[in-house]
């Protein structure tokens, strides 16, 4: 990827747009009810941008169209389950959370139970959800300033840091509402623009669909590539390709598209006696050669062309799909797993009812001033997320078509950050520039309203109730500001370690958390008035515990290769472990429903919690949580 | 920033709306309905989004030849699925908010 100055500019004006709006609402933010709740008077239209902006993350940004690039039809099941989560958060929480009058989750798990204890365990499940959700972001800010500017991916995750951090500190909830409107204006305009042009100039949106179905993917152009020792190349069908002084490659018959994933070699220095893989063999290449379809191992870094038509190399993170398969349903995301129509619905569920769960996401709806808004804020929502999620799509189906080297690279995750350039000239640097600022104001918002959630979790409630629970407003703000510098450097710190893993499969993690734990928790907790105490946090707790613990086995596996091979060993429990949402989620409901029937005794007050929940304001009932 | 203080409702006006912010055995029999009402609109709408997204996989399962049609090149399945949902998921948005707020005023309007 070749560094542009374009790109850069576009970074650092996203950059310095979002810390001086929040040092202009700096001035604004006066009293504790503009920092934590923006005064509740944040007008729909406002706050609708504002959540728009927070929710639209990189991984929707950037991630939508890298998986939709690799994976095709299948991966259209993720922007609109994000967006029909939206629509199940309207249905069933929006209006009366924000009668409730409960701030945070932990405040509606004490609020609702009575129950300080609940409060605690509800809170360590914020930190670690908004912890999880703060890992893809980083990693997408690593990657957007590596792939734009050519800097190093540390550079990108300080960077965001340090302005995310400046602009929560600065301007509390009043500040980040207005930078996060903001910002949602600048990522639907950076989406929709390039992809529009993209699809003028290219044909219409036929345009990746034109190729022969059936046919793989060729090289419109003729590629360098540059590869790494242990990379992996999957090659569906004969191909030339041009090596720069020699290379030792580990070559195996293994048919990609017919045995995806068959071929886990690996290429030490020297090679070894007794090949892995049944079929393979050494090859040192130099010049000019053919090389059968198989699986190639590349045994050190080496420069290779690869001439204009040649089936396009595919990398270790795709499969080497045919373009029928890519196109229609079922195709090598849901159809690889053995059970296509099981997975798709489980995916369906698991993105759907997380979106519930983000403690970031709900801490937003009490800034309306009532449900009414609050209501009508959320439809605006799903007015805006339907214009942005239309477009990601386009990046990826252009992608394939387009710009098919990225899949050798293992680089489709930054498809969108590619293609504008494709256009050529003064208009592809602007474009370019313009995505580039897109990508920040998406992770910035997203990591931003994290960081007012984690800080308001490590502020208010561990601070402000445990620690010093006769704290002044004065010292609780600074506590909530000292607490926003330190999660904001935890989560740059971790962001560091995960480069490794993809941007969406990091928010799939989050999401199963949330939806096993708070998810179950909300709608029970509002809709059944015989949820017990007891039922509901162990509920919580087990739901949301064992849906940690089988990512952090995922991630583990990752780093460790004894866990890995044993997990090889028993596939059925790997998916699972993997993508926990589907079995986790019922445990928690369960637990829930089966505890609060067998030892009834709902907590006391429970008639009076029901009216404040579903009692319209029309009836002049309601007082608020944070009094102004 | 306390949980105790809160729901101090002002004085009642009318029998009705006593009855239901005292939760008296009357009251719950009201709050019952309300909730009755609102739970049933949600779950509606819900199930109508849900039957969306859910047939279109049965679909491809069980008939393949829609899986084969275009629209100005694009496969029908890309459309339904990636761009039609929006606006299905704005208007059922729609439909719901106007209903709720309807559910609202007429629970108002009986307990004044």
């Amino acid at each position: 990827m070749s560094p542009s100055v374009a790109a850069v500019l576009g970074l650092v004006a996203m950059a310095l747009i979002s810390i001086l709006a929040g040092l202009f609402a700096r001035r604004y933010s006066r009293t504790t009810s503009d920092f934590m709740v923006a005064a509740r008077a944040v007008p729909p239209r406002i706050n609708a941008a504002a959540i728009s902006g927070e929710y639209l993350s990189a991984a929707s940004f950037l991630g939508v169209a890298g998986l939709v690039m690799q994976f095709g039809y299948d991966v259209l099941w993720y922007p609109v389950g994000y967006a029909a989560g939206y629509l199940l958060l309207l249905l069933f929480v929006a209006g009366p959370l924000r009668r409730f009058g409960a701030y945070t989750i932990p405040d509606f798990a004490e609020g609702r139970f009575d129950s300080p204890r609940f409060r605690r365990l509800a809170v360590v499940l914020v930190l670690v959800i908004g912890f999880f959700y703060a890992l893809p972001q980083m990693k997408a800010a690593g990657l957007t300033v590596e792939t734009a500017s050519g800097l190093p991916y540390w550079v990108g995750v300080v960077a965001v840091a340090v302005v995310v951090v400046t602009a929560v500190t600065g301007g509390g909830m009043r500040g980040i509402t207005l930078v996060q409107s903001l910002q949602f204006a600048a990522k639907i305009f950076a989406i929709s623009l390039p992809a529009f042009l993209l699809l003028l100039h290219f044909g219409g949106p036929g345009t990746p669909f034109a190729t022969a179905r059936g046919q793989l993917v060729r090289l419109p152009a003729s590629t360098t590539y540059r590869v790494t020792r242990g990379e992996l190349w999957q090659l569906p069908r004969a191909t030339s390709l041009d090596v720069e002084g020699e290379a030792l490659v580990l070559w195996s018959r293994e048919d990609p598209v017919r045995a995806p994933g068959a071929v886990t070699a690996e290429v030490g220095d020297t090679p070894a006696p007794s090949s892995p893989v049944r079929g393979s063999r050494h090859l040192l290449l130099f010049g000019q050669q053919r090389i059968p379809a198989g699986t190639l191992v590349w045994g050190g870094n080496a420069t290779v062309l690869l001439p204009n038509g040649q089936p396009a190399p595919f990398g270790s993170a795709t499969p080497a799909a045919t373009n029928n398969s890519w196109s229609a349903p079922f195709g090598p995301l849901a159809g690889g797993s053995g059970h296509p129509l099981l997975f798709t619905y489980s995916l369906i569920l698991a993105i759907v009812l997380g979106t519930i769960g983000l403690p970031h996401i709900l801490v937003r709806f009490y800034t309306n001033p009532d449900a009414r808004a609050a209501r009508r804020t959320a439809l605006l929502v799903l007015v805006l997320l339907g214009a942005f999620y239309i477009w990601p799509p386009v990046f990826g189906a252009l992608g394939r078509a387009l710009d098919p080297s990225l899949y050798g690279n293992n680089l489709t995750d930054a498809v969108v950050l590619v293609l504008p350039s494709l256009l050529g000239g003064w208009l592809g640097q602007l474009l370019l520039a313009v995505v580039a600022a897109g990508a920040f104001a998406a992770f910035t918002s997203t990591l931003s309203g994290l960081l007012v959630s984690l800080a308001g979790a490590l502020g208010h409630d561990v601070y402000g109730r445990w620690l010093r629970p006769a704290a002044s407003p004065h010292r609780r703000r600074v506590a909530f500001q000292l607490a926003a510098v330190g999660a904001g450097g935890v989560a740059a710190a971790l962001g560091l370690m995960v480069s490794q893993f993809d941007i969406s499969v990091l928010v799939g993690w989050a999401f199963a958390i949330a939806a096993s734990s708070f998810f179950p928790l909300l709608v029970l907790g509002i809709w059944w008035p015989r949820l017990t105490t007891r039922a509901a946090a162990l509920g919580v707790a087990l739901g949301g515990g064992t849906a940690t613990l089988a990512i952090v086995t995922t991630m583990v596996a990752t780093l460790s290769p004894q866990v890995e091979d044993f997990l090889a060993r028993s596939s059925g429990l790997a998916v699972i472990l993997a993508q926990p949402a589907i079995v986790t989620v019922p445990l928690a409901f369960t637990t829930m429903v089966l505890g609060s029937l067998l030892r009834p005794g709902p907590p006391a007050g429970v008639a009076a919690k029901l009216v404040q929940l579903h009692a319209p304001e029309l009836l002049g009932l309601r007082s608020d949580y944070i009094p102004e | 920033m306390r949980p105790e203080g809160r729901l101090t409702p002002p004085p009642p006006s009318s029998s009705g709306l006593r009855e239901f912010s005292e939760q008296t055995e009357v009251g719950g029999i009201f709050l019952q309905a309300l909730m009755r009402r609102q739970l049933r609109l949600s779950l509606g709408v819900a199930a109508v989004f849900f039957a969306f997204l859910a047939a279109q996989p049965l679909l491809s399962t069980l008939w393949k030849p829609w899986t084969r049609w275009d629209v100005a090149g694009v496969p029908v399945t890309w459309v339904v699925l990636g761009v039609l949902s929006y606006p299905l998921l704005v208007w059922l948005g729609r439909h719901y908010v106007r209903r709720a707020e309807e559910v609202d005023e007429e629970f108002t309007d009986l307990l004044r």
